[in-house]
């Protein structure tokens, strides 16, 4: 009984992996098919041959390199702002006694609950009349704070105990000095963990560049992969399949080397986004 | 699961004597600290808020100008066109065949990754990636996976003696196949919620119920689940949002086709903003969603403090 049990779980465990699995593997077995092999082999698993041009194809059509230098940019732009924004706010909702706290950080608490996709009408009417549509800085400034940063970096700076808040006010340490020495230190944990959620989110985020990157050029990787697909290589499967390699390997390869902060930050978290 | 925290810190912060918090002579830097991130959430959530509630009383013209007053048109419109009751109405049945089969899924392959001995490590990281990877990539992927012709589906389904199904331009199964990948993707993020959630179930709880004999499903829906509420609230809210939000597999897949079938709603808030420029329209159909997912947000909240008083 005990054995059937044990194999039971290795098979749905066996199966679940390979589900997951599956969609990557085949998305590697197509971009190094030739175009005749995918159409008219496509049930082999193992490809008869390797054609690495998919990989030259996706990224010179699809114009990767400009997508991923935008996306890169795009990317940690976000992440200095936030983090620039989020710190000394979560800092001062933690650690400091002033009037009006309260209020400022139930309004952080109700933003939480505000989903990022459906303002972005909205957000799209005002960048627009700013005339910052179509621009780097207005693919950014929209995610220059996150509310959830702030919630998330001060759970993890409510830890931090108040004999070294007093330490440092004895030590004559001002909040610019008491912050960068002694809370951020601290809090470096959860600070990492939302680093990997926020380059996470808008590497992959595709809604807002659709809406506001109208040339090709401020293309971000997505968004390139995308339009791709509605231009001329809606069949070249090949290259399609090498572009989406391309496009989701850093996030993979930022993953497994985050795997555990990730999570953390995923198990930490509210209402994401 | 934050709400556990919180709990044990309040906990944690009762015992400890009561101890003052910095207070600053001026306020000034305190405040200073405050201010970009003020600014951000100002100007990026809250304007834009309300913002999307006032731009549905009006007509809004694209192209920037004046906007006219046209009171509650706009929401008649959307609540009467019936391209927008048919995306509201695929929404709800795409929520519904995603989030039942992605929390079923989740908690299974989390309490079974959890008691996995050996490669317990890759296992749990092949489950976690089609959460991580780049959803537009993905789906890119599917739509060659499902494709009518070459698609590998079809491939199989042609070895086994089946006819081929047109997966995604078929009215009947665009939305079931964009569920289905819905399902892959959201399954692995709710294992990951579970996961991180049966981590915080203490050993001696184990202990206990072994010593009880309690075991197997009683000591899940009795002991485990009760334990994870807040977890399981958490997956469940995320599971809901990101379902009732799906927009990038859909555009990439189908683009909302054929004839609506898998049109949803906010496709259908893209499309009558930038598609026919009606932004007040968009606005209106916006604000009816956020009103509904700000609603969902209440309900965890109240549900998690009611289990905790």
């Amino acid at each position: 009984m005990i054995h059937v049990l044990r194999a039971g779980r290795w098979l749905v465990i066996t199966l679940a992996v390979l589900v997951s699995l599956f969609p990557f593997y085949w998305m590697l077995r197509t971009a190094v098919s030739t175009a005749d092999e995918v159409f008219f082999d496509g049930i082999s698993l193992i490809p008869a041959s390797f054609d690495w041009s998919n990989f030259a194809r996706a990224w010179t059509e699809a114009n990767l390199g400009q997508a991923i230098l935008i996306g890169s940019v795009m990317t940690l732009s976000i992440l200095a702002l936030q983090l620039i924004t989020c710190i000394p706010a979560a800092y001062v909702l933690a650690k400091v006694r002033m009037r009006g706290k309260g209020v400022a950080l139930a309004i952080v608490i109700g933003c939480l609950l505000v989903p990022g996709q459906v303002s972005l009408i909205p957000i799209f009417i005002g960048i627009n009349s700013i005339g910052l549509a179509d621009s780097l800085p207005g693919l950014v400034l929209p995610y220059m704070t996150s509310a959830f940063g702030i919630f998330l970096l001060r759970q993890q700076m409510m830890a931090i105990p108040d004999s070294l808040m007093d330490a440092a006010r004895t030590d004559g340490l001002g909040h610019f000095r008491t912050l960068r020495n002694v809370v951020v230190p601290m809090a470096a944990p959860g600070i990492a963990a939302f680093s990997v959620f926020s380059v996470f989110t808008h590497w992959n985020d595709y809604m807002w560049p659709l809406l506001i990157a109208r040339s090709p050029d401020l293309a971000t990787p997505p968004l390139a992969l995308a339009l791709f697909q509605q231009a001329d290589a809606g069949f070249d499967y090949s290259a399609l399949a090498a572009g989406a390699a391309i496009v989701t390997a850093p996030v993979i390869v930022l993953f497994l080397i985050a795997q555990k902060r990730f999570v953390q930050g995923m198990s930490g978290a509210e209402i994401p986004g | 699961m934050t709400t556990l925290l919180r709990d044990e810190k309040i906990v944690i912060a009762a015992r400890l004597p009561a101890q003052p918090l910095r207070r600053s002579r001026t306020n000034l830097v305190p405040a200073l600290f405050l201010l970009p991130a003020g600014i951000g959430i100002g100007t990026f959530v809250i304007v834009p808020a309300v913002l999307s509630l006032a731009a549905s009383f009006f007509s809004v013209p694209l192209t920037g100008g004046a906007w006219t007053w046209v009171g509650l048109a706009n929401y008649e419109h959307v609540l009467t066109d019936a391209a927008v009751l048919q995306a509201i109405g695929n929404t709800l049945v795409y929520s519904v065949i995603t989030i039942v089969p992605s929390l079923g899924i989740g908690l299974c392959l989390a309490l079974l990754a959890n008691s996995v001995a050996r490669g317990r490590a890759f296992v749990r990281t092949a489950l976690f990636l089609p959460m991580t990877a780049n959803l537009v990539a993905m789906a890119v992927v599917f739509r060659w996976l499902f494709a009518f012709q070459g698609g590998f589906i079809n491939q199989v389904l042609g070895f086994a003696g089946f006819g081929a199904v047109n997966w995604l331009g078929d009215t009947s199964t665009s939305l079931l196949t964009l569920a289905m990948v819905g399902v892959w993707r959201s399954a692995s993020f709710s294992m990951m919620i579970f996961f991180a959630g049966l981590a915080t179930v203490p050993g001696t709880i184990h202990e206990a119920t072994r010593a009880e004999g309690i075991r197997g499903w009683t000591k899940l829906t009795r002991i485990t689940l009760p334990i994870m509420k807040p977890t399981v609230v958490f997956a469940t809210v995320v599971a809901v949002l990101g379902s009732i939000q799906v927009f990038d597999t859909v555009n990439v897949m189908t683009q909302g086709g054929p004839q609506g079938a898998s049109e949803t709603i906010l496709t259908m808030t893209w499309k009558l903003g930038f598609g026919y420029f009606d932004l007040g329209a968009a606005s209106a159909l916006s604000f009816l969603l956020l009103v509904v997912l700000v609603g969902i947000g209440l309900i965890q909240r109240r549900v998690l403090a009611g289990g905790h008083k």
